[in-house]
C-alpha cells in the first residue's frame, strides 16, 4: 500500500514562510492498493483540493474517477475542500462518502452537502456531476471487497469520530486523529464536597479500558497516523478536552501495541516549521521510540506501507 | 385493510414523530438548563442532573451507542457514557434538547402531574438499584438498573403528548375498573406504553436489556433467560414504589400477591422490603433538593 499525505495541519488551513516545510492544508490522506485502481481517500480537509487537481491532470479530465472517502468526522477542518475536490464537478465520477453520525442527527449528506448551498458555494449540490452516495459509519468491521477489510474506532474527541485501520495483504494502516487519551472526568479530588467514591473509581476503570481498547485497535500496525498536536506540557496547562493528544502519550502507547511506524500529525496551525523541527529532534531518534521509527508528517511525503 | 389497522397505524405515525423531538421533563429542565449553560459545572453535577432526567438519561446513551460498539454489547451506564462523550458534548446534547418552549402544551400530563410522572420514575431507579445492591452486584451493574428503572415508562411520554384527552380517559378507566393502566392504553389506544418504550429503546440502539425492561417490566417471565434479572428487579422495584405512593404514573393500587411473588423470584424476603422505604425516600430528598435549589436560585 502507498499512502500520501496531502495535508497534515490541524483545525484551519496555515499557509505562510512559517509551514512551508510540513505544510498548512487540513488533513486528507490518499491510500494506493497494489494491483488495485482502488482509490481510498481519508477526510477532506484542504488538501483534497490538490489530491483533486492531481487525478484530475492523471485522468486527462475523462471524469472516470471511483473512490470511498472516509471521513473521521464532520469538523470543519475535516470536510471543508470537498467543494473544491475537481472530480466532484465531473459527471461519471462515483464517490462513496463514509463518515459517524453527528450528534444533531442530521444525516451525513446534509451534513456534508450543506456546504454545498447558495449561501456558502455558487453550485449546489444537487448540480454536481458526480455521482456521491453518502454512508453513516459506527464503529465496527466492514469488507470493502477485493480482500481489504476496515474497522472503524469510536474515539475521544468533542464531536463523534472515528479513527479507521485498513487491513489488506499482511500490512496494516492506521489512522487516529482527532482524538485525545479518555480521562476520568469526574472529581477525584476527596476532600472536594461533590467527590463520589463509586463515580471517580467507575471514571478511573472506564478510562483505562477505553484507552487499552484504544492500543488494540492500533495493535501491530505498519503504518499509524496520530493525532499529536500538542507537547505533555502544553496539553496538560491547557488543552485536556480539546480532543488532541499530547506527543509524549502517543509515542509511549505506539510503543506498547508494538506499531512499527508512527506519523505524528493533526500539527496545531501555531506550530512552525522549525518548532516542528525541534520536536523531530527529540522524538525522531531510535533510542526515544525504543525502535520504532516515528516521524511527523509532512504534506506531499509518500509512505509505502 | 379494516379499520382498526389503519387506526393503529396512524397512531403510531404519531407516536413515531413524537420520539423523534422527544424534550426532557419540565420537572429537571431548570436544573439541566443552569448546569450545561455553566461552563465551569463539573462532570458530577452534570451526571447528577442528568441522572436524574429519564428523557435525558435516554438521549445520552443513544448517542454513544449510536457510533460505539464494544463486544457487541451496548452501553448502559451513564458514567461511562460521559466519560466516552466528554462532558462538553453531553452538555451541548443536554442544552439542545432541554428547550423550556417544549415543555408546554400538550407535552404535560393531565392524569397526573410532570412532577408526579418524574418522581415515580426516579423512584423505580433508586429502588433497581437498591435490590441490585442487595443482591450484591458490582456499582457498574447497580448503575445499569438504576436506569432501567429510570427510563422504564419513557413509552408513556409520547401516548400523553400525542393523545392526551384519550390518556386522561385511560387514567380514569383504569381507576374506576381497578385494572392495570397498561391494560386500558392497550384498549383506548390500541398500544400500551410498554410496546411504545421497546420501540423508543430499540430506534435509540440502548441495548436488549433496556429494550426488555422498557417492554416487560409488567410481564417480566416474558423476557429472555438472560435480562430476567435486570427486568424482574424493575417490574419489582415499579410496585415498590406503586405501594410507597412515590410519584404516580398511572398505577394506583398494588397487587399484593404479585408483590410477594416477584419478591421471592427476585430474591428478597417480602417482609424486609419497607427497609428499602427509609434509605429510597433520603435519596429521593436529595435529588428534589438539588432541583428546588437551582429553580429558586
Amino acid at each position: 500500500m502507498i499512502l500520501k499525505f496531502w495535508g497534515v495541519r490541524g483545525s484551519i488551513p496555515s499557509p505562510g514562510p512559517n509551514t512551508v516545510k510540513y505544510g498548512g492544508n487540513t488533513l486528507c490522506l490518499e491510500l494506493r492498493l497494489p494491483d488495485q485502481e482502488r482509490l481510498i481517500i481519508f477526510d477532506a480537509g484542504s488538501g483534497i483540493r490538490e489530491l483533486g487537481d492531481s487525478l484530475s491532470a492523471d485522468n486527462g479530465n475523462k471524469g472516470c474517477l471511483n473512490a470511498d472517502i472516509f471521513l473521521t468526522h464532520t469538523h470543519l477542518d475535516h470536510i471543508l475542500g470537498l467543494p473544491f475536490f475537481a472530480p466532484i464537478h465531473n459527471p461519471g465520477t462515483r464517490l462513496k462518502i463514509y463518515g459517524p453520525v453527528t450528534c444533531e442527527e442530521d444525516p451525513l449528506e446534509e451534513v456534508i452537502g450543506g456546504q454545498l448551498s447558495y449561501r456558502y458555494f455558487p453550485i449546489r449540490q444537487h448540480e454536481l456531476g458526480a455521482d456521491i452516495e453518502y454512508i453513516d459509519l459506527m464503529e465496527g468491521k466492514y469488507n470493502l471487497g477485493r480482500g481489504i477489510t476496515l474497522i472503524a474506532k469510536y474515539l475521544n474527541h468533542p464531536l463523534l469520530a472515528l479513527g479507521y485501520r485498513v487491513e489488506y495483504r499482511d500490512k496494516v494502516l492506521c489512522t487516529a486523529y482527532d482524538t485525545e487519551p479518555f480521562y476520568n472526568v469526574f472529581c477525584t479530588d476527596t476532600s472536594d464536597a461533590s467527590f463520589d467514591e463509586i463515580l471517580a473509581s467507575e471514571g478511573s476503570r472506564a478510562a483505562r479500558e477505553e484507552n487499552r481498547r484504544m492500543e488494540e485497535f492500533f495493535k501491530d500496525a505498519d503504518l499509524l497516523i496520530h493525532d499529536g498536536q500538542y507537547t505533555q506540557s502544553e496539553y496538560e496547562n491547557a488543552k485536556r478536552g480539546w480532543g488532541h493528544s499530547p506527543i509524549e502519550y502517543v509515542v509511549e502507547a505506539a510503543k506498547r501495541a508494538k506499531v512499527k511506524r508512527l506519523a505524528i500529525c493533526h500539527h496545531d496551525p501555531l506550530r512552525t516549521d522549525c518548532q516542528l523541527d525541534e520536536l523531530s529532534q527529540v522524538y525522531v531518534n531510535e533510542e526515544y521510540a525504543g525502535g520504532m521509527k516515528v516521524f511527523f508528517a509532512r504534506e506531499g511525503q509518500e509512505v509505502e506501507i | 385493510m379494516n379499520h382498526e389497522f389503519i387506526h393503529r397505524e396512524r397512531h403510531l405515525k404519531r407516536i413515531q414523530a413524537t420520539i423523534a423531538g422527544m424534550p426532557s421533563l419540565s420537572t429537571t429542565v431548570v436544573k439541566v438548563l443552569e448546569t450545561c449553560n455553566d461552563p465551569r459545572a463539573s462532570a458530577n453535577s452534570l451526571k447528577q442532573v442528568i441522572s436524574l432526567d429519564p428523557v435525558l438519561t435516554g438521549r445520552v446513551l443513544k448517542l454513544i451507542n449510536s457510533a460505539y460498539y464494544a463486544l457487541g454489547k451496548p452501553i448502559t451506564s451513564l458514567t461511562r457514557a460521559i466519560i466516552m462523550l466528554g462532558v462538553n458534548t453531553v452538555k451541548n446534547l443536554a442544552l439542545s434538547f432541554a428547550i423550556l418552549k417544549n415543555m408546554q402544551g400538550n407535552g404535560t400530563f393531565h392524569a397526573f402531574t410532570t412532577d408526579e410522572f418524574w418522581l415515580h420514575c426516579l423512584c423505580v431507579g433508586v429502588v433497581a438499584k437498591s435490590l441490585a445492591a442487595f443482591k450484591g452486584l458490582m456499582p457498574a451493574e447497580q448503575e445499569e438498573y438504576f436506569v432501567a428503572g429510570l427510563l422504564h415508562d419513557l413509552g408513556k411520554i409520547p401516548l400523553n403528548k400525542q393523545f392526551a384527552e384519550e390518556y386522561y380517559q385511560v387514567w380514569e378507566s383504569a381507576g374506576r375498573k381497578q385494572d392495570p393502566f397498561y391494560h386500558w392504553e392497550d384498549r383506548l389506544l390500541g398500544i400500551d406504553h410498554c410496546k411504545v418504550g421497546s420501540m423508543i429503546a430499540q430506534k435509540w440502539h440502548l441495548g436488549s436489556s433496556l429494550v426488555e425492561s422498557l417492554s416487560h417490566h409488567h410481564d417480566p417471565d416474558e423476557c429472555t433467560e438472560k435480562n430476567r434479572d435486570l427486568v424482574s428487579v424493575v417490574s419489582l422495584a415499579n410496585l415498590i414504589a406503586i405501594d410507597l405512593k412515590i410519584g404516580t404514573a398511572g398505577d394506583r393500587l398494588v397487587d399484593k400477591g404479585l408483590l410477594v411473588d416477584l419478591s421471592a423470584k427476585v430474591g428478597v424476603d417480602y417482609s424486609k422490603l419497607s427497609n428499602f422505604q427509609e434509605s429510597v425516600g433520603k435519596e429521593i430528598d436529595r435529588a428534589k433538593i438539588f432541583l428546588e435549589i437551582a429553580q429558586k436560585g
